[in-house]
């Protein structure tokens, strides 16, 4: 039973730690406001060098980049990597929460569309981003948890 | 579909995790066979089958409206 197009059981665990990182660094910035001073670098803008005819370095907070990237790296590992046993039945659990995640995301889709308009719209745009990778990976373990919950009750 | 996995398992006496492992799958694939939760592939009802050295008819058979 051939798992095509997974990542080993190995790198599992790095995803957790890095979607974990990730969720700190980003939740720092919403929640505080600020990001790290690491972060805080000069970043080069064409477009400005193109206006200004020569200054185009402009100081730039790169947390949101940085953790971003990283969200979607340590998710994506989390949500397509193996597990121990990788089998029909997980398969099957793999798909039907790739069907939902992508049902729910494009029902926050059109109801954004609908319902937000401007800025608003923009930070709807962003957070959907996510919620594809986020809610595949919520609904996938949530239902291996029932399943192992069922299964500790037999022998 | 149902089944008599457990009653097959029951007369050769091995657990969930021993077939699981004969046939090269989770324990919880073959306790949501069990529990008619998750109805197996072609090729895992042979693999089954064979554990047991029967046909997979005298492990699975249809229902009417199947």
């Amino acid at each position: 039973m051939n798992a095509r197009f997974l990542f080993p059981h190995r790198l599992k665990k790095w995803g957790w730690g890095i979607l974990g990182f990730s969720v700190l660094l980003m939740g720092k910035l919403l929640l505080l406001g600020d990001g790290f001073d690491l972060f805080k670098i000069n970043t080069h803008n064409a477009w400005l060098a193109f206006l200004s005819g020569g200054q185009s370095w402009v100081p730039d907070d790169l947390t949101l980049t940085i953790s971003g990237a990283l969200l979607i790296i340590g998710a994506f590992v989390v949500a397509f990597s193996k597990l121990k046993v990788e089998d029909e039945f997980s398969s099957r659990i793999r798909l039907e929460s790739l069907q939902w995640a992508v049902y729910l995301s494009y029902a926050l889709l059109l109801a954004a569309f609908l319902l937000l308009y401007g800025i608003n719209f923009v930070d709807a745009m962003f957070y959907n981003m996510f919620t594809v990778l986020v809610v595949f990976i919520v609904r996938f373990h949530w239902v291996l948890f029932r399943q192992n919950r069922f299964a500790r009750h037999e022998k | 579909m149902k089944n008599n996995l457990k009653i097959m398992r029951a007369m050769v006496n091995i657990t969930q995790a021993e077939l699981a492992e004969r046939v090269g799958v989770s324990r919880q694939t073959i306790n949501s066979i069990e529990a008619s939760r998750y109805i197996p592939s072609t090729l895992l009802a042979l693999k089954i089958a064979k554990v047991f050295g029967v046909a997979v008819e005298e492990i699975f058979r249809i229902e009417a409206g199947d």
